[in-house]
């Protein structure tokens, strides 16, 4: 190994976790080749470096808990606003849909149902005498007393 | 039982999932500690974790220990928060601080001097060191290197293969290590040609 350089030994396993021998053979490399020295110095630091970083370890504070669970909350209340919106969103046609026709039956039944409202006496005078003493409106239809105001309205607007 | 825990947790038992929470969050902390180093970061990140563990119970089976789980989600968590970050450009000799460029000299003069200052010194610089890397690089290394994790548990934790670990691990050792030689030769040239 002496001849060999060491840089792919460094790389291929952490220091920390190399026998000593392999330790012995890269540092005797070390010795006789300037460039492999030099990256293991480098190599050591980083070790010493990387083993400080990880141990560095934040412990949870002890409202942790409590914050999580108030926002496990939250989340599901958000979660339920939205299923709504969804319903909405789903069946907003049918219920569109089902108002317009609702509106249109209300007015056809109104315009339908206006004529019946409106007293016999405006009925009669939309037939003329003539009309019905010639039964041209289908004066079977007509009541006796719808006849009788036809004939004397006509003959007292004369 | 970890798996009866996680059925009540997930029948909408809050007592239980109360519990889960109590008794894993040193682990997800400890993992989401390896990705930040600010306390509202590791915290949001942690919170995270649980808030996706809640909604996921229902794919923890039980064949794993919840502890796994939980640190697989941690991971991967961390990992998707980095993804959008920008990696920094490395480190030089100007970017040291001045506690950063005394504990390197001593460390080039193979003087130890631990402490609690040094430590933080090297964990500073450990950081700004490791800005180069992808975050799953990053992981890779400071399991491997810094925590002494097998290839095995690594691949667990992350749900990568084997060799993938390897990969990420030997690139990531490889990039710091040559980053780090170019800082100390740097820091070598301008000692010297401060004399």
């Amino acid at each position: 190994m002496n001849e060999k350089h060491i840089t792919e030994v460094l790389d291929n396993a952490a220091l920390a976790s190399l026998s000593a021998s392999e330790l012995e053979e890269i540092r005797a490399h070390a010795r006789i080749c300037e460039a492999c020295a030099s990256a293991f110095a480098a190599a050591k630091v980083s070790a010493v470096v990387i083993m400080e970083r990880a141990q560095v370890a934040i412990e949870p504070s002890p409202f942790f808990q409590t914050r999580v669970m108030a926002a496990l909350r939250e989340q599901q209340a958000a979660e339920s606003v939205p299923a709504f919106s969804r319903l909405w969103k789903s069946a907003r046609a049918l219920v569109s849909s089902m108002a317009l026709t609702t509106a249109v039956l209300a007015a056809l039944s109104f315009m339908i149902s206006a004529p019946a409202t409106i007293t016999s006496d405006q009925t009669a005078s939309a037939f003329s005498a003539e009309s019905v003493i010639l039964g041209q409106d289908g004066d079977d239809q007509l009541t006796y007393e719808q006849v009788l105001n036809a004939i004397y309205t006509d003959d007292e607007d004369k | 039982m970890d798996i009866d825990l996680a059925r009540h947790a997930q029948d909408g038992d809050e007592s239980a999932f109360a519990e889960i929470v109590r008794r894993y969050s040193p682990r997800v902390f400890s993992v989401a500690s390896r990705f930040f180093r600010q306390r509202s970061l590791v915290e949001e990140a942690a919170q995270e974790v649980f808030l996706k563990a809640f909604t996921q119970l229902g794919s923890f089976e039980g064949r794993g220990s919840l502890e796994g789980w939980l640190t697989r989600i941690a991971t991967n968590t961390c990992l998707n928060m980095l993804r959008g970050s920008k990696r920094r450009p490395e480190l030089t000799v100007s970017d040291l601080s001045e506690e950063e460029d005394r504990w390197l000299e001593q460390q080039m003069a193979e003087i130890e001097q631990p402490s609690v200052e040094n430590n933080l010194v090297a964990a500073d610089l450990a950081d700004r060191l490791l800005s180069v890397l992808s975050p799953e690089d990053k992981q890779a290394l400071l399991m491997i290197d810094g925590e002494q994790a097998s290839i095995k548990e690594v691949a667990e934790a992350t749900g990568w293969s084997e060799s993938k670990v390897k990969v990420r691990a030997f690139r990531a050792r490889k990039k710091i290590r040559e980053a780090m030689e170019r800082l100390l030769n740097s820091k070598r040239e301008v000692s010297s040609e401060a004399r």
